[in-house]
C-alpha cells in the first residue's frame, strides 16, 4: 500500500516541497527503512515514530515499510519528518484519506506527543507559497506558523489527537496569531539605560546617529571608559522592527531554532555580543551542512564586538563582505546557503595595547611599534567600512557625579529612541522606491539623489577633503552622516552645520610617532 | 657591499676618519671621540657648523610632541641643524620637525651604519638623507643596537653640538645620559619644562633644579646661538620653505599671523567664514576656552551646557579654518 503525504525541507531560509511516501509491504520480512539521503536525525525518526504509534494505541505494523523522501538528490535533515511519516503508516493501518493540500510538520516524543519544533514559520511562508491549505503543526510551535495569513493552522497536541481529526472524530478550529509575551531569547534588553552614562556627551550622541541611520561605529577608548557601557544602552535607543524587518528576523530565529514554544513574531531588534574567541564560522555561519551565524542572527539588529582588536584577523576579515552586501553566501560541498547580515556594527577597542594612550592619569607603557602593531591588526578595508570613528575618553566618575552641568544633559534613552524612531521613519519614506532601509546602505547613486549639498555645505566638505586628507570612501560617508543628524533634526535640507558635526567621527590615524 | 636588507633602497656606507680636515672640530674636542666616522649622505662642513641636540623620551606625549614640533621648526627653519638619535618619540618627531620646515637634521644611530633602527621608520631615514641630511654612526656594517652602544651614541649627540635641549624624559632617561655628556663637554643644556604631574616631566625637572637653561620659546635657543656663537639665523631658508606645513608651523607663533593664513587659504566653493562668523560667539568662547588648557569636546559641551553635537560641529570649522587641532583626543589652539 503506497500512502504520500507532504512536508518541507529547508536549505537556509529557502524551502523546498517533499512528498513523503511511504510503502508498507505485506510481503518480506517485517522492517523500517527510510531512503532519499536522510540525515542521522532523520534516519532515527524510526525509531521515534515506531514507540510514538506503539504509545498511542495504534498497534505498529508489523510489514515491511520503507519511506521516501522525494527528490532523493535533496539531503534530508531535520526531526520534523516524523509527522509526516508517522500519519502515512497510521494510514496504512487505520484506513483514513490523507487529506488534499495539507502538510505535516513536527517531532515526535516517545510518548506521541508533538514537540516544538524549529523553522516552523519558514515552513508556514512556504506552505502559501506553494498552494497548501491547511498545515498540522506541533500545539507548540502552531502560533508561529499562525504568523502566516491566509493558510489554516491546525495546533496538534498529539498522536493520538492527530488520528481523531484524520479519522472524522474530532474537528478542530484553526488556530489564530496572537501576538505573545515577548520571550525572545536573541535580544537583550539593554541593560542600563543612557541616563545612566554620566559624561561620554559625544560618544552619546554618536550612539544615536549610528542608531538612527544604521551606521557602523567605532568606540575607541581606556579600560572603564565607558565603551561596553555605551553599547549595552544601545538597544534601549533602537527603534521597534518594522512589519517586514520584524518578519526577516522571526525567520532567521525560527531556522535556528530560537524562537520559543508559543513564541510570535520578533519585535525587538537582535543584539548579539561575541567574545572575541569566536571562530570563523560561528561569527560568519557554515559547518557541513551550514548553519547561520553570529552575523545572520544580528540581522537588523546589533553585532557588538568588544575588544575589536583581539578577534583573530582572519575572522574579522570574514566579515567584509557581508558588511557591505548585507548578506552571506556559505558554500559547502553539501550545498550552498544565502544567509541575510544586514546588521548594525558595533565595536569597541582599546587605544593600544595597554590601554592608557592619551590617559589624563596612567602612563601608556607601549612603544610606538606596539601601538603601531596593535592597530594594524584591524585592516584598513575593515575600518574603511566603519562609518563612526569616536573617542571615549577616560572620565572621573565621581567628579562628574558632583558636577551638576554633567546632569542637566542627560537624556533618558526613551527621549533617544523617539528621536531615533523619527529620523528612521523620514528614511523609510525618503527609501520607499528603493530596496534600502537606511541612510548607511545609500550607494552612490543614492547620495546623488537623496543627499543634496548646499554650495556652503559643500565648500565645507570639499575643503576637509584636502585638509583632513579624506579619501573617497570618507567623503561619501561623511555625507551619509550629515544625512542622518538632518534626519534626527527632521530636516530635509542639509545645513553646513550637518557637515561639520559628522566631520567629528572621521577615522583617527594611530601609531604615528 | 651593502647587505640586502629587504627592499630598502641600501646607498653604499661611506667613512671619514679623525684625522681629516673636514672632521667635525666639535666631536674632535671629545676625549673619546670616534677614530672612524661612519655615513650616509652627503658629506657637508656647513652641516656641522651650528648643531643642536634635541633629545627627549620615547613615551613622548602629545605636549611633548606638540612643543618639539613647534621649537624644532622654528629653530631648524632659522638654519641650525638639528642633531637627534632617530629613536622614535622626540627624537624622530624633532627630525621630521626640521624636515618639514625645508631645514637639515643628522641623526645618530647606536648600531650598524646599514641597519635602519627602528626599521619601520626606513621613510624617514630616507628622508633625511634625501633632504641634505646625515645619517651617522661610529659602527660598520650590520652591528645591532645594544644597551651599551645607546649610551656611547648620545655622547656622539653631545659632541656634535653647541647645545642640547632635552625635551620629555623620565626618571632614567637616557636623553640625561646626552644631557651630562653635554654638560662635561661644557656645552650649555637646555630644558623644556613641562607639567609637574607628568612623569615625563621628572628628569627635565631634575636638569633645570641643576642649572639647566629653560627654554620657554624657540627665541631663547636661537638668541643663544647669535650672541655666543656667531649664528645668523638664515631668512632665506625661512622664506624658501613654502609649503604650507611650513607656514603652518612658523606662524603658529602669533595669533595676528594666524588670521592671515586662514584668510589667504585657499578656499574651493562659498566661504565657510560665514558660518563660522554666524555662531561666532560660540567660537570665540571656545577659542577662550582653550588658550587656557587644552579640552575634550565633553568638557566644552559640560561647560557651556551645550549639546555636544554643536561643540562637535564649531569645533569642525575651528579645524578646518586652522585654528585649533585635534591631538589625542584634545584640542588644542594650532
Amino acid at each position: 500500500m503506497l500512502i504520500k503525504v507532504s512536508s518541507a525541507a529547508h536549505s537556509g531560509l529557502e524551502s523546498l516541497g517533499i512528498d513523503v511516501e511511504i510503502n508498507v509491504a505485506n510481503r518480506g520480512l517485517p522492517g523500517f527503512d527510510i531512503v532519499g539521503l536522510p540525515a542521522q536525525s532523520v534516519d532515527e525518526s524510526k525509531e521515534r515514530v515506531r514507540t510514538a504509534i506503539s504509545n498511542s494505541h495504534v498497534e505498529f505494523p508489523q510489514k515491511k515499510i520503507t519511506v521516501n523522501l522525494a527528490p532523493a538528490d535533496v539531503p534530508k535533515e531535520g526531526s520534523f519528518y516524523d509527522l509526516p511519516i508517522a500519519v502515512g503508516i497510521l494510514g496504512s493501518v487505520l484506513h483514513f484519506e490523507i487529506p488534499k493540500k495539507s502538510l505535516f510538520f513536527g517531532e515526535l516524543s516517545f510518548d506521541g506527543s508533538l514537540r516544538h519544533t524549529k523553522g516552523t514559520l519558514l515552513l508556514a511562508l512556504f506552505a502559501k507559497e506553494a498552494g497548501f491549505e491547511k498545515l498540522y503543526v506541533p500545539a507548540e510551535s502552531a502560533n508561529e506558523a499562525a504568523i502566516v495569513q491566509g493558510i489554516k493552522v491546525y495546533p496538534i497536541e498529539n498522536l493520538e489527537e492527530m488520528i481523531a481529526i484524520l479519522l472524522g472524530k474530532l474537528h478542530l478550529e484553526p488556530v489564530a496569531y496572537s501576538e505573545g509575551v515577548p520571550s525572545f531569547t536573541g535580544a537583550a534588553a539593554a541593560e542600563f539605560d543612557m541616563a545612566e552614562i554620566l559624561g561620554q556627551e559625544m560618544a552619546k550622541r554618536a550612539m544615536e546617529i549610528a542608531a538612527a541611520g544604521g551606521h557602523n561605529i567605532l568606540l575607541t577608548g581606556s579600560p572603564g571608559a565607558g565603551k561596553t557601557m555605551l553599547a549595552r544602552a544601545l538597544p534601549g535607543v533602537l527603534p521597534l522592527l518594522s512589519e517586514e524587518e520584524s518578519l526577516e528576523v522571526s525567520k532567521v530565529y525560527s531556522i535556528a531554532g530560537y524562537i520559543p514554544p508559543g513564541g510570535s513574531l520578533i519585535r525587538v531588534r537582535p543584539f548579539r555580543s561575541p567574545h572575541h574567541t569566536i571562530s570563523q564560522i560561528g561569527l560568519c555561519g557554515g559547518g557541513t551542512k551550514p548553519q547561520p551565524g553570529e552575523i545572520t542572527l544580528a540581522h537588523r539588529g546589533v553585532l557588538f564586538l568588544d575588544e575589536f582588536n583581539e578577534f583573530p584577523r582572519t575572522v574579522l576579515e570574514a566579515l567584509r563582505q557581508p558588511v557591505e552586501d548585507g548578506r552571506i553566501t556559505i558554500s559547502r560541498s553539501r550545498g550552498r546557503v544565502t544567509y541575510p547580515s544586514r546588521f548594525m556594527l558595533v565595536a569597541s577597542a582599546n587605544p593600544c595595547p595597554c590601554g592608557f594612550l592619551n590617559h589624563p592619569k596612567k602612563a601608556c607603557e607601549c612603544t610606538v611599534r606596539e601601538i603601531h602593531k596593535y592597530h594594524k591588526r584591524v585592516s584598513g578595508p575593515i575600518l574603511d567600512r566603519i562609518d563612526l570613528h569616536v573617542d571615549t575618553p577616560d572620565v572621573d566618575v565621581q567628579e562628574l557625579a558632583q558636577d551638576a552641568s554633567a546632569k542637566r544633559f542627560l537624556e533618558s534613552s526613551l527621549v533617544i529612541q523617539q528621536r531615533v524612531a523619527r529620523a528612521r521613519k523620514l528614511q523609510q519614506e525618503r527609501f520607499r522606491e528603493e530596496t534600502i532601509h537606511t541612510n548607511t546602505e545609500m550607494k552612490n547613486a543614492h547620495i546623488k539623489k537623496y543627499c543634496v549639498l548646499s554650495p556652503e555645505a559643500e565648500g565645507i566638505l570639499l575643503r576637509a577633503a584636502q585638509g583632513f586628507q579624506l579619501s573617497a570612501r570618507s567623503y561619501y560617508k561623511v555625507i551619509k552622516i550629515a544625512r542622518t543628524i538632518a534626519d534626527l533634526e527632521g530636516v530635509d535640507h542639509m545645513r553646513p552645520e550637518h557637515i561639520a558635526e559628522a566631520l567629528q567621527y572621521r577615522p583617527k590615524v594611530y601609531g604615528s610617532a | 657591499m651593502g647587505i640586502c636588507l629587504g627592499s630598502y633602497r641600501m646607498t653604499e656606507a661611506e667613512v671619514i676618519t679623525k684625522e681629516d680636515a673636514q672632521y667635525p672640530k666639535l666631536l674632535k674636542e671629545m676625549r673619546d671621540a670616534p677614530k672612524k666616522l661612519y655615513y650616509k649622505g652627503a658629506w657637508n662642513p656647513q652641516l656641522f657648523k651650528h648643531c643642536f641636540a634635541v633629545v627627549g623620551t620615547r613615551r613622548m606625549t602629545s605636549y611633548g610632541k606638540r612643543v618639539t614640533e613647534q621649537l624644532v621648526g622654528e629653530i631648524a627653519a632659522a638654519g641650525v641643524t638639528i642633531v637627534s638619535g632617530f629613536m622614535y618619540g622626540i627624537d624622530a618627531t624633532s627630525h621630521k620637525a626640521a624636515l618639514r620646515v625645508g631645514g637639515r637634521t643628522i641623526a645618530v644611530m647606536p648600531c650598524g651604519i646599514d641597519v635602519i633602527h627602528p626599521e619601520y621608520q626606513k621613510d624617514l631615514y630616507n628622508e633625511i638623507v634625501d633632504n641634505g641630511g646625515l645619517i651617522l654612526s661610529e659602527y660598520e656594517g650590520t652591528f645591532l643596537p645594544t644597551l651599551w652602544s645607546y649610551p656611547k651614541r648620545n655622547r656622539i649627540v653631545a659632541g656634535l653640538c653647541q647645545a642640547t635641549m632635552v625635551v620629555e624624559a623620565g626618571e632614567n632617561s637616557g636623553s640625561l645620559i646626552t644631557a651630562n655628556f653635554a654638560k662635561k663637554f661644557g656645552r650649555r643644556v637646555f630644558a623644556v619644562p613641562g607639567p609637574l604631574t607628568s612623569s615625563v616631566s621628572v628628569g627635565i625637572m631634575q636638569l633645570i633644579k641643576e642649572g639647566a637653561a629653560v627654554v620657554t620659546s624657540a627665541k631663547d635657543v636661537l638668541d643663544y646661538y647669535c650672541q655666543n656663537l656667531k649664528f645668523f639665523p638664515s631668512l632665506s631658508l625661512a622664506s624658501k620653505a613654502g609649503s604650507p606645513t611650513t607656514k603652518k608651523i612658523l606662524n603658529s607663533g602669533s595669533n595676528s599671523e594666524l588670521e592671515q593664513k586662514s584668510r589667504s587659504a585657499p578656499f574651493t566653493g562659498s566661504s565657510i567664514d560665514s558660518s563660522i562668523s554666524s555662531s561666532n560667539s560660540l567660537e570665540q568662547k571656545i577659542l577662550e576656552q582653550l588658550r587656557a588648557e587644552p579640552k575634550e569636546i565633553d568638557e566644552l559641551a559640560r561647560l557651556f551646557e551645550m549639546s555636544a553635537a554643536q561643540i562637535g560641529s564649531a569645533l569642525s570649522l575651528l579645524e578646518l579654518s586652522g585654528a585649533v587641532t585635534k591631538e589625542g583626543g584634545k584640542y588644542y589652539i594650532a
